[in-house]
C-alpha cells in the first residue's frame, strides 16, 4: 500500500484565493508562478506564546517557527500540553471555558488573533486532522465537499471535480468511486481517516494540523498516511502530534520534545533523537521516561 | 456431600460458594428452591408483562369494532365524504336501515373531522418543530450550565400542565389577544394568491384552527425538546470539532452535523409530538369553537375528532336506538386507524433517512 502511495504521486493544488491571502501588495502574475513569494520563510511563527486553563498553566512561553513547507513532529508525554498548542494554532481552544492566552501566533506574520479577523477563514487556511476518523453524516462525495460548499469555494458541477481530485490525492478514489453516495461509516477506520484528509485538503488550507492521526490506525494504514504526508509536505506546512517516536523519525523534519508544559528541546528530528542535547529528551528518546 | 462443596473441591471457591459452604444444608436447600423459582416466576411475569400491553390494545379496538358495527353498516363510506352530526328526531318512530335501528333524520359525516385533525396537527407540527429544535440546540450546546439546567425544567414542567388549564388559558386570554392585536394584520396583509389567500379573510374572535393549533403546539414543544435535547447530547463531540475545525459556523455545524446525526430520532420524536397531537381533545375542544365543518380560513372555527367525540358524548347518550353512541364508536375507530397509519408513516421516514446518518443513537 505504501508503494501505491509513492508511485500515485499527488499533485496538491494550491489554495485557492492563494494572492489575496499574502500581506501586502502582491504581484498577481508573480505569485501565479511562485504562490509563496513575498510570504515569510515560516508560515507559523509562535511568540512567547502560555496557555493557561483557568489558573493551571498548560504551557509556558513557547518561540518556534515552523519553517513552509516542513512537517513537524510534536512529541512528548501525554499531558505535556502538545495537543492544547496543536488546537490553539486554529484557535480551537477560544470556546474552551477557562482558556487563556499570553504572546502570540502568527500565521504568515499576521496574529491569528487580530481583531476583526475572519475566524472561519483562519481555520480554512489551517486544516486540522483529528486522533480518530470523524466523518460526518452524509454521503462520502458530501464529506469530501463539506467545507467546500461551507466556504462557496465551489458549487454545482465543480464540486464532483473537487470530490474526484481529492479523493484521488489520497489515494481513495479507486476503492469508493462505485459508492459515492453511500455512507462514510461502512469504510474501515483506515478509509475514514483518509476521508477525512480529504475533506481536509478539499478546502486548500496552508498549514495542516494531525492530532495523532494514526493512532487509531493499523500498521499498514498508518505506513499509508506517513507517506501520504511525506508527499503532502512541499505544498503544505505539517505539524503532527504523535506518541509514535518511530513515526515522528519516519515522517518530520522537525521535531519539538514538549515535556510538564514546557518545550524542552527542539531542532533537526535527526540531531533531536541522535544527539539530544537534554537529558530530558533523551531519557524520552531512548524510551525511559514517558 | 453437597453440591457447593463439591464445587468447591475442584476449582478456586466462588464467594457465594465460599459463603454458601457455612449455612446449614435446610437453608441452603430453601435457598437452591428460592432460586429455582425465581427463574420461572421472572420468566412467567415477563411473559404477561410482554402480553398485557399488547392484549389491552387488542382488546380496545375489539369492543370498540364491535360497538361501532352497527354504525358501520348504514354510515357506509358517504361517512368519509361529508360533514354531519345529527341525531335525528327522538319523537318520529324509529326507522330501520339495514335491520339497524336509528332515529329518523339521522345522518353522520367525519369529512370535515378528517380534515380538521390533520389541519390543526400540521399547524401545531410546523410552529413547535422549529421552535423545539431551537430550543434543544440552544439548552444543549449555547447556554451555560446553570441557565440550561433551570430552562431545561422548565420546559419539562410544561410538559406537565393539564391542558384543561392550556385549553381555558387559549380560548379566555390567549385566543382574543391575537383575534384583536395578530390576526386582523395577518387577514389584512396576506396577498390574494393561491395557499396564501387561506390566510385572509374574517379574523374571527379568537375560537379557531390557528388558535387551537397554537395552543397544541405549546404543548408539544416540550415533548419534541425533551426528547431532541437527549439526542444531541448523544452527539460525539468529534464530528462538531471536526466541521468547527473545518471552518463552519456554529449553524451550519448544526445543520450539517449535529442535526443529521440524529435525524432518524428527530423523526421519532415528531412523530411522538405529531401523535400527541392527533389525539389531543380538550384544549382543540375549548379552542377551536367546535364546529363540524371544515376551516373557511385559517382563523375560522371548526373541529377534530377528539374535540367532535368529547362535544358530542352527552347528546349522542340521549339517543335512545344507541345509534348515535355507535357512530361515536366509528369515529374512535377511525382515529385510531388516522393515528396508526401516521405512525407508520413516521417509521418509514425513519428508515428512509437513517441510511446516511450517525452510526449509533440514530435507532430511537
Amino acid at each position: 500500500m505504501a508503494d501505491d502511495a509513492s508511485t500515485t504521486s499527488p499533485q496538491v493544488a494550491p489554495a485557492v484565493t492563494e494572492a489575496k491571502l499574502a500581506p501586502g501588495p502582491v504581484d498577481p502574475v508573480l505569485a501565479a508562478i511562485d504562490p509563496d513569494r513575498g510570504r515569510p520563510a515560516d508560515a507559523v511563527v509562535t511568540r512567547g506564546l502560555t496557555l493557561r486553563f483557568g489558573e493551571k498553566t498548560i504551557l509556558s512561553s513557547i518561540d518556534m517557527q515552523f519553517a513552509r513547507g516542513s512537517i513537524t513532529a510534536l512529541i512528548g508525554p501525554t499531558g505535556s500540553g502538545k495537543s492544547t498548542f496543536l488546537r490553539t494554532l486554529n484557535r480551537m481552544n477560544d470556546k474552551v471555558q477557562g482558556f487563556r492566552y499570553e504572546g502570540d501566533v502568527l500565521l504568515d506574520g499576521a496574529s491569528i488573533w487580530t481583531p476583526g479577523l475572519d475566524l472561519l477563514n483562519l481555520r480554512r487556511r489551517v486544516g486540522m486532522l483529528f486522533q480518530r476518523p470523524n466523518p460526518f453524516p452524509m454521503s462520502i462525495r458530501d464529506n469530501v465537499v463539506a467545507g467546500v460548499k461551507a466556504h462557496r469555494i465551489a458549487k454545482g458541477k465543480q464540486l464532483d471535480v473537487v470530490a474526484e481530485q481529492r479523493l484521488r490525492e489520497v489515494g481513495l478514489w479507486d476503492s469508493v468511486k462505485d459508492r459515492l453516495g453511500d455512507s462514510p461509516f461502512r469504510l474501515s477506520g483506515g478509509q475514514q481517516q483518509l476521508l477525512c484528509l480529504a475533506r481536509a485538503l478539499a478546502v486548500g488550507p496552508e498549514v495542516l494540523l494531525l492530532d495523532e492521526p494514526t493512532s487509531s490506525l493499523d500498521p499498514i494504514s498508518t505506513e499509508y498516511v506517513e507517506a501520504l504526508l511525506r508527499q503532502l509536505a512541499p505544498a503544505l506546512t505539517l505539524i503532527v502530534v504523535t506518541h509514535n517516536l518511530a513515526q515522528a523519525r519516519r515522517v518530520s523534519h522537525h521535531t519539538m520534545f514538549f515535556y510538564d508544559g514546557h518545550l524542552v528541546e527542539h531542532g533537526p528530528t535527526d540531531d533531536l533523537f541522535e544527539r539530544p542535547k537534554d537529558p530530558q529528551t533523551e531519557r524520552y528518546v531512548t524510551g525511559r521516561i514517558g | 456431600m453437597t453440591t457447593a462443596e463439591g464445587a468447591a473441591g475442584d476449582l478456586p471457591a466462588a464467594p457465594d460458594a465460599a459463603r454458601a459452604a457455612h449455612r446449614s444444608p435446610a437453608i441452603r436447600r430453601m435457598a437452591g428452591a428460592l432460586r429455582a423459582g425465581e427463574t420461572g416466576a421472572w420468566r412467567w411475569s415477563a411473559r404477561v408483562a410482554v402480553v398485557l400491553p399488547t392484549a389491552a390494545l387488542a382488546f380496545c379496538v375489539a369492543v370498540l369494532a364491535v360497538k361501532a358495527a352497527p354504525a358501520i353498516g348504514v354510515n357506509g363510506l358517504g361517512f368519509f365524504t361529508h360533514s354531519a352530526y345529527k341525531i335525528g328526531s327522538a319523537y318520529a318512530p324509529t326507522v330501520y336501515t339495514n335491520g339497524i335501528a336509528h332515529p329518523k333524520g339521522s345522518a353522520y359525516g367525519v369529512l370535515a373531522l378528517i380534515v380538521g385533525t390533520l389541519q390543526s396537527s400540521v399547524i401545531a407540527l410546523v410552529v413547535a418543530l422549529p421552535v423545539s429544535l431551537g430550543c434543544a440546540f440552544a439548552l444543549t450546546e449555547r447556554l451555560p450550565r446553570w441557565v440550561s439546567r433551570p430552562l431545561g425544567f422548565a420546559i419539562e414542567l410544561l410538559a406537565g400542565i393539564p391542558s384543561v388549564v392550556l385549553g381555558l388559558w387559549g380560548v379566555l386570554t390567549f385566543g382574543p389577544i391575537l383575534a384583536n392585536n395578530v390576526y386582523p394584520a395577518i387577514a389584512r396583509h396576506m396577498p390574494n394568491v393561491p395557499v396564501l389567500d387561506w390566510f385572509r379573510g374574517t379574523p374571527g374572535r379568537g375560537e379557531g384552527l390557528l388558535t387551537g393549533g397554537l395552543v397544541l403546539s405549546l404543548m408539544i414543544v416540550p415533548i419534541i425538546t425533551a426528547t431532541t435535547a437527549d439526542l444531541f447530547r448523544q452527539v460525539p463531540p468529534l464530528p462538531k470539532e471536526g466541521a468547527e475545525a473545518l471552518g463552519m459556523t456554529d449553524w451550519e455545524v448544526a445543520h450539517r452535523v449535529t442535526i443529521p446525526w440524529v435525524r432518524a430520532g428527530i423523526i421519532g420524536a415528531t412523530a411522538l409530538g405529531l401523535g400527541r397531537a392527533l389525539g389531543e381533545t380538550i384544549v382543540l375542544a375549548m379552542t377551536t369553537g367546535s364546529i363540524n365543518r371544515i376551516a373557511p380560513n385559517i382563523f375560522g372555527s371548526m373541529s377534530t375528532f377528539a374535540a367532535e367525540i368529547v362535544t358530542q358524548l352527552s347528546s349522542s347518550l340521549t339517543d335512545a336506538t344507541g345509534f348515535a353512541v355507535a357512530t361515536l364508536a366509528e369515529m374512535a375507530l377511525v382515529l385510531a386507524v388516522i393515528s396508526v397509519l401516521v405512525n407508520l408513516v413516521a417509521r418509514w421516514i425513519v428508515t428512509r433517512t437513517s441510511r446516511l446518518g450517525g452510526p449509533v443513537g440514530s435507532g430511537v
